[in-house]
């Protein structure tokens, strides 16, 4: 039997950039009947006090990435705990380094505590900016359906060595220019640095995501036929090897 | 000793590359910063230095002002033909000393590559930087706004006068409290709202106490004067202000710091109100007397456009620059779309996928852009040209757009063959920069031979 899915979508207002926020929007047309909780920066994040399904946290600046820290710090052992007991979280672009222990940005002339929630560590290079496409497999989609996105980012994640990615790249780097492991995953936290639509662009996936935030509902995904036609012809091109430039590999491949 | 060789190799150069029929702007301000990397400090300036910068409407502005200066019986020195990088701008210094390196002008105008004000501003120190506004751009040269306000406060120097967008918060809080500064405005216009709509508004808490701002009016992205209920920080106050503008008559009342005045309307688009407050408040910044301002102000020439509309038999067929790679920009264009009143049909080709040879592709600008305004009934139908053909449709339909009105084709400039013309009031030719040519031409031309044929049809 179907119930209503309680999404909260964390800080809109400074975490809004590269159109990630069309992702929940999205999740919205897929299931009309989801509530979705917008929580400003001031506000009290709803997780902290009642059940959510999925907490999204898109990409930000970072200076905002500073003041996500600042207001989230507050919640890190509620939110450790929820991962523990299972709740879904997707945190895209930068927002899963908020939740590491360091960012060190020597150009803006910072180096500070993260939340802590995973032993991840970020350095932010403002002059030093990677382009690049990664794609990868995840269990939520499958082996014939990997996930393709793109990253466009100024910083780049070390440590984690005991942490699973959200993928392992076949195309593509990972948290760093020398590993194809992608993004952390831990129970049903899934952080990734692809930016951008990442459930538009994956329906593969989003389909999976779907299934396992509400098990008992079949899943339905907005605009099927247009997103499978814009997901095969991507993987059309990613799968072409002549598309991926040198830069696009980790070196230790 | 080092700068005079450098001035002389760089002018040499120049006149080689002129004598091939080239223009040279380019070039030997290259040669010149690999010969001497400081360059651009080690020159002798004009007595005035004007920087303009800014994401939109640099280009407008420097060129403005260039004429309203020359206009004052002063040399100006310009990149106006030139680039607006590094190199572009050490090539307009190199013309404007001689050969033994003394300055040869009154004042230099350079319009200044926001991205590129780390290399630029610390040795052009400019008396006066403009900065017309800073919004999204590409995501992946320029990341977002703030990072570009980072790098023009960080290399700015400490006695450089200022004037800034005040309906702008990112724009308007660049440099330090050592910057004198001036503001300038639109107030509010019938077509502002309360509330921000949209991808794109980069500004949404007080950057004092972090609560949610409101806004006075909002204009586009994070464009509009807002205050904090929480803390009370407002936009800044703005000593130059545009307002009563008289579209149909072509007038606009300016106040100049203080006092009004009734000026000529140089072009109603929002983006030129600003353009002409902007050149008005830098003059006014100049000494320039204001009986002169209104005069260059009248006897300004309206910048080109990036849309062209033609009447073929009684359908309007509009050309529209909508530059991909770039949301907020395709979002004015839609804007301008869904601002005609009668029954349309679009043909989009902005696919940016050409740059998937020459650079990384990244389709994500697609969710920056607001495909919201093309979900109008009004809209009969859209016709997607191009390779990322499926992902603008997509996009089209989570915006609202009705699927039965959106056809795909491969080929872009086959779209214009495809829609459908029935009987439509405007039909609209929507391409990027990249494929303005081999795209956005052809469309036109087929467009137009389909309208001819179907109005020799009706007479």
């Amino acid at each position: 039997m179907s119930r209503a899915l309680t999404i909260e979508l964390l800080f809109p207002e400074i975490a809004n950039l590269h159109g990630d926020n069309a992702n929940v929007d999205y999740l919205l047309q897929c299931r009309p009947d989801a509530r979705v909780v917008r929580t400003g920066l001031t506000d009290t994040p709803a997780f902290s006090s009642e059940p959510v399904d999925l907490v999204y946290l898109g990409a930000m600046t970072e200076n905002s990435q500073l003041k996500a820290i600042d207001h989230l710090r507050p919640h890190r052992d509620r939110i450790e705990a929820l991962i523990e007991a299972g709740t879904s979280f997707l945190f895209t672009h930068n927002a899963v380094e908020v939740l590491g222990t360091r960012i060190r940005n020597d150009e803006m002339k910072y180096d500070v505590a993260g939340v802590g929630v995973f032993d991840i560590e970020s350095t932010v290079a403002m002059f030093g900016r990677y382009n690049g496409k990664v794609m990868g497999t995840v269990p939520e989609a499958g082996a014939d359906n990997p996930v393709v996105g793109y990253k466009s980012q100024f910083s780049m994640v070390t440590g984690g060595d005991s942490i699973a990615g959200f993928l392992t790249a076949d195309r593509g780097i990972g948290r760093n220019t020398t590993t194809a492991v992608e993004g952390v995953r831990r129970n049903n936290f899934i952080g990734t640095s692809l930016l951008g639509p990442l459930l538009i662009a994956n329906p593969h996936f989003t389909r999976g995501l779907l299934a396992r935030l509400d098990p008992d509902t079949e899943p339905v995904l907005a605009h099927e036929k247009l997103a499978l036609a814009a997901y095969d012809a991507r993987l059309q091109d990613f799968r072409d090897a002549r598309r991926w430039h040198p830069f696009e590999q980790p070196t230790s491949h | 000793m080092r700068v005079l060789l450098t001035i002389w190799v760089a002018k040499l150069a120049g006149l080689a590359i002129r004598a091939l029929g080239r223009a040279g702007t380019h070039t030997p301000g290259l040669i010149a910063r690999r010969l001497h990397p400081g360059i651009i400090g080690a020159l002798r300036h004009p007595s005035r230095v004007i920087a303009v910068t800014g994401t939109n409407g640099k280009t407008t502005v420097s060129n403005l002002l260039t004429d309203a200066l020359e206009a004052q019986g002063l040399k100006v020195t310009s990149n106006r033909n030139g680039s607006n990088i590094a190199a572009g701008v050490t090539s307009l210094l190199l013309d404007a000393v001689s050969w033994t390196g003394k300055p040869r002008t009154d004042v230099a105008v350079v319009e200044m590559d926001e991205r590129s004000a780390r290399l630029i501003l610390p040795g052009l120190a400019p008396d006066l930087l403009v900065c017309m506004n800073l919004t999204r751009d590409s995501i992946k040269r320029n990341a977002h706004p703030d990072y570009i306000a980072w790098i023009i406060s960080s290399a700015l120097p400490a006695s450089t006068r200022l004037v800034l967008n005040a309906d702008d918060l990112i724009a308007s809080s660049l440099g330090a409290d050592t910057n004198p500064r001036t503001f300038f405005a639109v107030d509010r216009l019938p077509s502002d709202s309360d509330r921000p709509t949209g991808a794109a508004v980069d500004v949404g808490i007080c950057p004092v106490c972090d609560h949610t701002l409101d806004w006075d009016y909002w204009r586009y992205n994070h464009i509009g004067r807002v205050h904090c209920p929480s803390c009370g920080f407002r936009s800044p106050e703005a000593a130059y202000r545009a307002h009563n503008v008289d579209a149909a008559a072509g007038r606009v009342t300016l106040e100049l710091d203080g006092e009004t005045r009734e000026a000529h309307l140089i072009n109603a688009n929002v983006v030129n109100i600003y353009n002409e407050i902007a050149v008005a408040a830098v003059l006014d910044q100049l000494n320039v007397p204001r009986d002169r301002i209104i005069d260059v102000l009248d006897h300004i020439q309206p910048p080109t456009t990036r849309s062209a509309v033609e009447t073929i038999g009684d359908v309007k067929l509009v050309r529209l620059l909508t530059k991909g790679l770039v949301g907020v920009a395709c979002s004015r264009s839609f804007e301008h779309v869904a601002s005609f009143l009668g029954r349309k049909a679009v043909v989009l080709t902005v696919d940016e996928v050409s740059e998937r040879v020459t650079d990384v592709e990244n389709t994500a600008w697609i969710y920056d852009a607001d495909y919201e305004y093309l979900a109008d009934e009004s809209i009969e139908q859209i016709v997607v040209g191009g390779v990322r053909r499926h992902d603008h449709a997509l996009r089209l339909a989570i915006a609202g757009v009705d699927p039965e009105r959106i056809v795909t084709i491969e080929s872009e400039t086959a779209a214009a063959d495809r829609i459908d013309l029935g009987d439509v009031d405007d039909v609209f030719n929507l391409h990027s920069v990249h494929n303005a040519v081999s795209t956005g031409t052809v469309v036109q031309e087929r467009l137009r031979a389909r309208l001819e044929d179907r109005a020799r049809v009706v007479s």
